[in-house]
């Protein structure tokens, strides 16, 4: 069952790539669209066959590959990998559905596409550490493309940088997961079998260093951040909404699964300092937003400072924070798509994303009232304002933490304000405003490109008037992890026994 | 599409003013508009759209100034009774004064279809219609009104006479007519007197302004007409029309009656002489194209203690200078009239507005530029009338004379240097 959300996507996307040219741009995207509107609709299937009560992995699939490297093929799913292959279903579907329907090369586009879908859903399902890196790595090289193929001004530069900083990070990953099997003289890759791994805690902190780097920069943290600000900008809009929305998530997921999940000792150990690092990430993507003159450049900071809130959710370690922080995935994966494909209708129609030339947009006659709307709505939803989802995820990442972190939650809740300061600054030029009637001839809005916005508001609307329905999937599964934490004493001892 | 850069026609040398193309244009014995095809059709649908609701106003003007006056609870002014429906314009139909439109007298069809039925198509009481705005917009045509009002000193004699003794004799005698039988209103007359006397001279500008569209109304049914039949064919000659008209009811006296019990009171007799041009048409193209309302959002003024500002720059909504936009999104009068302008357009111009912008949804836009482009027309009419009157002919042999012109063109358009004004705007033909 769960092998259809890897291998669908991948089969399709090598259908997609050998279709002749004579099959039109038009007809590849709806045959892309109807692949994964099949995924997003197994992927609801799932959701009605996970048992909300089972905190451990659930309809698992297991087939033996290589039993000499350790790597066999085994799928799983729970709360904490359900929440986000449904983003990965939902961000890829209205991804392709918002692309332009006269994309150059349509082949190559919706087969990488999917190629990054099935990766990225294959790495959040795979039980085995190897397997995780292979699907893991997939998504390499199509979104390398994805940049440097359909982006804008400077892809190729951001493309580069983007190579070899995931080359960087999936190096990394892959020496902390050969290390531990190494040092924990394990047989198997298998995540199940290196769970209970005894390593002294400064090996563990040494290969947890090196998952925290390597996830950080796919996250990413500050400072491996430097790659996120170019290539967002630089992918076309359902890239960028693909690459905040999904692949950043890939980046918190694997700090948790294999961070927090394998080397729960050196995670307690190390956690205060996390929390720091996740403040100076919130603080500065804050201020650094601020400054931002290109509109997109803007939403690309707020991502590095919203991906903070996940970090200080986790570094609390309280059920509270981690289902806080992974509700910040959902909801930033959804806020992030929205406003990126809100900037990418705005760039679209009026043809800057420059804030000293956009103004008054909200003029309801010849602006873009809707897409303004949406926008003060998404940036509202950013900002963390009651009843929207973004809100609930922030809200209980700052309950969990404030207990144990207390000066690093403020700093957060600071930089909650500063999320505010710098997209009141984006409305304010953006669609409030005169109107300059010299320019305002800006083409309509199509329903068509109104329609992934209003799905992803709606959900951001519900979620956040409802966040039960987003919370309560990676509840059990929290309170498992959170148990398996040593307590500070038990922590202090394991030190003293390694010394 | 731009036409060819106009050459002096004249002895002059070129001249070296900002808008010297367009003084060329003048002296050529053309408008500030361009002569273009596509200007024509807009400017001459325009004048249909805005002659219909315009043979409303006029109505409803005379209306209020003669039979609702001084009732304090004025909430039907805007229901038209039938006798003003019917009431014959003075330049149209077979017993006209002078025949501009060869149309019948009384309201136009399309007026009378839409006050039946409105914009719902459908025949509800009239008070609902009402209600939902659902009618012609007089509010527009009570902002010029007061523009007029406020700005008092636009030229001829009208607004020195509502300050005399005259006046005041011919009001108290009205008001006291008026208030017959009314104790109360007569005692608030007897303590308030300037207040009730500044209220009349408000219902004069209500009759001044309704005698001078009486006259627009069936001008721009004609121009209409003439353009359908293909009769009228330029730019220029739609302007000439407008200055021929302007001097054949120049002379049209403006007056203010009052009818109380079957009985007129003649609060400005037709025997002060005041005429269309001189006390109307001038007056209303200062206040209303060049200046309107006086608030900026930051400062207000008494205008009965003559605080409005008499200096041009400091006015930015007339009509040749508002930003369309903002007016287009702020509900202030001007939107009412776009509103009451689309109930009526020609289909031809409905057509051409559908095929560009955003066709129906921006098409209050594209009709308030397009009606920006028919008073610019206008104002030349105005400007050219002006100069027949006041100085020389065009083909005059006279260098002096023609430099005399020359001056009066470019002190003109000296009044269209600041940037707000839409003269270079309309010059392009992409200014929608």
């Amino acid at each position: 069952m769960l092998s259809l959300l890897i291998w669908l996507p991948i089969f399709g996307a090598v259908v997609i790539g050998l279709l002749p040219n004579q099959v039109s741009a038009l007809r590849i995207r709806q045959g892309a669209l109807a692949i994964t509107g099949i995924v997003l609709l197994w992927t609801l299937g799932l959701v009605t066959q996970f048992d909300l009560n089972n905190p451990g992995v659930q309809l698992q699939e297991y087939f033996p590959w290589i039993e000499v490297l350790g790597l066999d093929y085994s799928l799983g799913v729970d709360g904490l990998s359900l929440v986000l292959v449904g983003l990965n279903s939902l961000l890829t579907w209205i991804a392709i559905y918002c692309s332009d329907v006269n994309t150059n090369r349509p082949r190559l586009f919706y087969a990488l596409v999917l190629l990054v879908s099935g990766g990225v859903a294959g790495a959040f399902l795979s039980q085995n550490l190897l397997l995780f890196f292979l699907f893991y790595e997939v998504e390499l090289v199509p979104f390398y493309l994805l940049v440097a193929i359909w982006g804008g001004v400077k892809r190729g530069y951001a493309a580069t940088k983007f190579l070899l900083y995931t080359a960087v990070s999936g190096a990394l990953i892959l020496a902390a997961f050969l290390g531990l099997i190494w040092l924990a003289d394990a047989s198997s890759f298998a995540y199940d079998s290196l769970l209970g791994q005894t390593l002294p805690i400064g090996l563990q902190v040494l290969l947890l260093s090196g998952i925290l780097i390597g996830f950080g920069i796919k996250i990413p943290l500050v400072p491996f951040h430097t790659w996120l600000p170019d290539t967002y900008v630089a992918a076309s809009t359902p890239v960028a909404m693909l690459l905040g929305g999904v692949l950043a998530k890939l980046g918190a997921y694997g700090i948790f699964r294999f961070g927090l999940g394998l080397f729960p000792e050196a995670w307690a150990k190390l956690a205060p300092w996390l929390a720091v690092w996740a403040a100076v990430s919130v603080l500065y993507g804050a201020t650094a937003a601020i400054a931002q003159k290109d509109i997109k450049r803007m939403v690309a900071y707020s991502s590095i400072g919203h991906m903070g809130y996940i970090l200080l959710g986790g570094a609390a370690l309280t059920t509270v924070g981690i289902v806080g922080a992974i509700s910040q995935m959902a909801a930033h994966g959804l806020i992030l798509a929205l406003l990126f494909h809100l900037v990418g209708v705005v760039e679209a129609k009026v043809g800057t994303r420059e804030l000293d030339v956009l103004n008054g947009l909200m003029n309801p006659v010849r602006g873009l009232p809707l897409i303004s709307a949406l926008l003060v709505l998404g940036a509202m939803a950013s900002a963390g304002i009651p009843g929207l989802v973004g809100f609930i995820a922030e809200f209980l990442v700052f309950q969990g933490s404030f207990a144990v972190y207390p000066l690093q939650t403020l700093l957060c809740v600071i930089g909650t304000g500063l999320t505010a300061v710098y997209f009141v600054i984006l409305l304010n030029r953006t669609c409030f405003g005169r109107l300059d009637n010299a320019i305002a001839y800006f083409p309509q809005v199509t329903w068509r490109e109104k329609a992934p916005a209003l799905i992803l508001t709606a959900l951001i609307l519900i979620l956040g008037v409802q966040p039960d329905w987003l919370t309560r999937w990676s509840e059990p599964i929290t309170t498992a992890m959170v148990a398996a934490v040593p307590t500070e004493q038990a922590v202090q001892q394991i030190v003293q026994v390694s010394k | 599409m731009l036409q060819t850069p106009v050459q002096p026609t004249t002895q002059l040398p070129p001249s070296r003013h900002e808008f010297a193309e367009i003084i060329h244009r003048l002296e050529a014995g053309g408008a500030m508009l361009p002569d273009t095809p596509e200007n024509l059709k807009q400017i001459i649908g325009i004048y249909k759209a805005y002659a219909v609701p315009m043979d409303f106003y006029w109505r409803d003007l005379l209306y209020i100034a003669e039979r609702v006056f001084l009732d304090p609870t004025p909430f039907f002014k805007y229901f038209l009774p039938p006798e003003y429906l019917d009431l014959p314009n003075h330049y149209a139909g077979d017993d006209a004064d002078l025949r501009i439109w060869r149309g019948e007298a009384d309201a136009h069809p399309e007026l009378r279809a839409f006050l039946e039925t409105g914009e719902l198509k459908r025949k509800l009481p009239r008070l609902l219609h009402h209600l939902w705005h659902d009618r012609i917009n007089m509010e527009f045509a009570e902002a010029c009104m007061q523009s007029m009002f406020w700005h008092q000193e636009m030229g001829g004699r009208f607004n020195d006479f509502l300050d005399s003794e005259a006046y005041r004799q011919n009001c108290d005698r009205a008001i006291k007519a008026y208030f017959q039988g009314n104790p109360v209103m007569l005692g608030l007359y007897k303590l308030f007197p300037e207040m009730f006397i500044e209220q009349v001279r408000q219902r004069s500008y209500y009759a001044n302004l309704g005698l001078f569209w009486e006259v627009m109304a069936p001008v721009f049914f004609e121009m209409c007409d003439r353009y359908t039949e293909g009769s009228l064919t330029s730019v220029p000659e739609a302007m000439n029309f407008l200055v021929d008209g302007i001097f054949a009811v120049a002379g049209r006296p403006i007056y203010h009656h009052v009818y109380i019990r079957g009985e007129c009171y003649e609060i400005i007799p037709k025997s002060q002489g005041f005429t269309w041009l001189y006390e109307a048409a001038l007056p209303y193209v200062e206040a209303v194209f060049y200046r309107v309302s006086p608030f900026r959002g930051t400062r207000s003024y008494n205008a009965q203690v003559g605080q409005v500002p008499k200096d041009q720059r400091d006015f930015h909504y007339g009509i040749l200078y508002a930003d369309i936009f903002p007016v287009g999104s702020a509900g202030v009068p001007p939107t009412l009239l776009m509103q009451d302008m689309l109930h009526f357009l020609p289909e031809f111009l409905r057509e051409d507005y559908l095929q560009h912008c955003r066709g129906e949804d921006d098409m209050l836009i594209q009709l308030g530029v397009s009606f920006q482009r028919s008073m610019y027309c206008v104002t030349s009419a105005v400007i050219q009338a002006l100069r027949t009157a006041l100085y020389y002919p065009l083909d005059d042999s006279n260098p002096k004379h023609l430099e005399a012109n020359r001056r009066f063109f470019e002190a003109q358009l000296d009044r269209f240097k600041r940037p707000e004004a839409r003269l270079g705007d309309i010059q392009r033909q992409d200014y929608r």
